[in-house]
């Protein structure tokens, strides 16, 4: 499968780069338009597999350009610096797949991103990492062929390494991320499972513990 | 019970009372009057009878020493003459009847009163009808005889009844139609309470344009006048209430909307920092955005803090040279890529130097923000007889006139892309606006698009 392709439409230069440099740190390949009249042109030129929109934009805004997405059936994902619930509906209801709200961190891009991309089959639903094979649709991994016996909890650590190799996650983001709630400081729940995890798969040398902060997948793409 | 009725109710009554009352006065005076005549008949009847009398019993042949009974028997068939209306009897000193007509029936005990002598009546009813009875002593010859006559008056009550019921009749027709026009103007007399009432419920319900209609120029029409007044006051007063809430509102969305592209950089790039590997260039350029961005809030947040503390201060009464403030401007922008023109009058000026510096170098930014390189600025001070203007203009793409009127609004910007790629946080000309108000004036912008835009403000001139 060639790389995925993802344009970024977003008048705010530093966001835009932001998000450049998480996407292609994941492995995705970029596209970036600062207005709307560039971004149609670029939707008109290229295929894109997913498109990141900004609502507020000069030129054409978030919502006239989604009509003009629609029919080329791109996902669209779209970020809103609003809390307001109109325009999220507003935004839903024109096609639009999902939405970010700023301010947002990397790890929760990454994991919209490839969730609307795995909803248009547009991931792999299967990966492989340093001898595990994740399924993602079947929240299920093998380790040479073999089926392993994870948690729940454990398979959502897995994905979320699997999801941000070489970023160092930090005990916190794992916390809140898998846990789903507010991390109170209490370290031994999260480690607990990474060391088992890291024990089942036999991710000894490769989840490596970083100091103070919380630990990190080291794998090459 | 609703205003109408009751006046309605009262109304009908006191017509019905005064129709009863008058009528029944009315028909019985006629009747009184009638009864009265009836009786003075009667009386004269009975006057009548008893010349009659007495002169047949004169005539009565003077061999009779003595008026025999049958001769006053005899005497009293003669005399009644009276057919249905008038019955006569004659009685004796021991009050027994020595002659009476058919069908007198009345008892003798009206005959006590006139034993004395003098003339008697009385009114008497039997077997349904009504008569007068008078009554008279006569002394003829050697006999004290009693003369009663008995008059028919059915008739007089019998119309006195019929007036009754006439009465009745006209007065139900009068009443159904004073109560048919009394209702009608019951209602339109209390019509303009209804209309405020409807007015009052109205602008309960949230309607305040609703105004209630004015009727008539009574007291009740002032009244509407005054609540019509007291309405238009009142949504004065809500409208700008919901205009200062409908501003809050956008002023704090707008903030919230400025405070969250910088804090999504921040946070984005630090995250970055933090937790990944990244080549020398990427990490400068993440810290480069984070130091950016925080001066980006750093101003934002200091401007914010000096439009609250000046909208609170007090008018300066300070003063300063014109001339210092515009050599600073000339230091100040002699750097910047654009030919800034100077042109001042000398003069001596009241308000504070500093933030008068302020509020000309925001609007010469704006200015250079608006040109094209190399921009052209001019910026002037004029005395125009105490009153000492100054005027930042430029000609570069100017304001488009729907925007003229909010651009001094906090986080209002034209163009979007264009004031955030220069670092705008969009509340230069709310702080210039503040300012100028905090010295008593008002920012004048004019602006035609592609001409440009000329922005003033005036100080007043120290003697």
């Amino acid at each position: 499968m060639d790389k995925v392709k993802i344009l970024i439409v977003e008048d705010e230069k530093p966001i835009r780069d932001l998000m450049d440099i998480q996407l292609r740190g994941a492995g995705f390949s970029c596209a970036a338009a600062g207005d709307g009249l560039k971004a149609a042109d670029m939707i008109e030129a290229q295929r894109f597999d997913l498109i990141l929109l900004d609502v507020m934009l000069p030129g054409a805004d978030g919502f006239e350009l989604m009509e003009y997405i629609r029919p080329t059936g791109v996902p669209v994902i779209f970020i809103t610096a609003r809390h307001e619930v109109r325009d999220r509906v507003r935004g839903l209801r024109l096609g639009a797949d999902d939405y970010i709200v700023k301010p947002f961190d990397t790890v929760e891009l990454l994991a919209r991103v490839e969730t609307v991309l795995r909803r248009y089959r547009k991931a792999e639903s299967r990966t492989e990492i340093e001898g595990v094979t994740i399924d993602f649709d079947a929240h299920a991994a093998y380790k040479n062929g073999k089926p392993l016996d994870l948690t729940a909890k454990e398979f959502g650590l897995l994905v979320l390494f699997a999801r941000n190799r070489n970023i160092a996650l930090y005990r916190e983001t794992l916390y809140e991320r898998v846990w789903e709630g507010e991390y109170d400081g209490d370290t031994r729940t999260v480690d607990l499972h990474v060391q088992r995890l890291r024990k089942k798969l036999g991710w000894e040398k490769c989840l490596v513990t970083v100091f103070k902060v919380g630990y990190r997948l080291e794998a090459s793409k | 019970m609703r205003f109408s009725w009751k006046l309605f109710m009262w109304t009908i009554s006191i017509a019905a009372a005064t129709l009863a009352v008058g009528g029944y006065y009315i028909v019985n005076s006629f009747f009184r009057s009638a009864l009265s005549a009836e009786t003075k008949q009667a009386l004269e009847e009975n006057g009548i009878l008893r010349f009659a009398l007495e002169t047949a019993a004169l005539n009565v042949p003077s061999k009779y020493e003595s008026l025999g009974d049958q001769t006053v028997a005899r005497i009293g068939a003669t005399l009644d003459t009276g057919g249905q209306s008038r019955y006569l009897r004659i009685s004796g000193e021991n009050s027994a009847a020595l002659y009476e007509s058919g069908g007198f029936c009345a008892d003798g005990r009206i005959l006590e009163r006139v034993a004395d002598g003098g003339l008697a009546h009385r009114i008497t009813s039997a077997n349904g009808r009504f008569y007068i009875q008078t009554a008279v002593k006569i002394s003829v010859l050697d006999r004290g005889l009693y003369l009663e006559t008995l008059r028919d008056i059915t008739g007089v009550f019998e119309e006195r009844g019929a007036g009754f019921a006439v009465y009745r009749k006209v007065c139900a027709v009068v009443l159904l139609c004073e109560g048919g026009i009394i209702f009608l103007l019951s209602r339109w007399l209390t019509r303009p309470v209804r209309l405020l009432s409807r007015a009052a419920r109205n602008m309960a319900g949230g309607n305040y344009a609703y105004r209630a209609k004015k009727v008539g120029n009574d007291e009740l029409g002032a009244l509407t006048e005054d609540f019509n007044e007291m309405a238009s006051c009142l949504e004065y007063d809500v409208e700008r209430l919901e205009e200062a809430a409908r501003s809050q509102e956008e002023f704090v969305g707008a903030f919230a909307h400025e405070l969250k592209t910088p804090l999504t950089a921040i946070i984005g790039y630090a995250d970055m920092l933090r937790s990944r590997r990244m080549d020398e260039e990427t990490r400068m350029l993440s810290a480069d955005y984070i130091y950016r961005e925080g001066r980006r809030l750093e101003k934002l947040a200091f401007r914010l803090l000096d439009i609250i503390v000046l909208g609170r201060a007090e008018k300066p009464s300070a003063s300063f040279r014109a001339g210092a403030v515009f050599e600073y401007l000339r230091d100040t922008f002699s750097k910047l890529d654009a030919d800034l023109e100077l042109i001042y009058d000398e003069r001596e000026v009241v308000g504070d130097a500093a933030l008068i510096k302020t509020l000309l170098s925001n609007l010469i930014d704006n200015a250079v923000k608006a040109s094209e390189p190399p921009a052209k600025i001019e910026a002037a001070g004029e005395d125009r007889g105490g009153v000492y203007v100054f005027t930042v203009a430029d000609h570069g793409r100017g304001i488009p006139p729907e925007s003229l009127g909010r651009i001094t609004e906090a986080f209002y910007t034209v163009d979007k892309s264009r004031s955030r790629s220069r670092h705008g946080a969009g509340l230069g000309l709310t702080l210039c606006q503040t300012i100028a108000r905090l010295h008593g004036s008002e920012l004048d912008i004019r602006s035609a698009p592609g001409a440009g835009t000329s922005v003033s403000f005036s100080l007043e001139v120290k003697y």
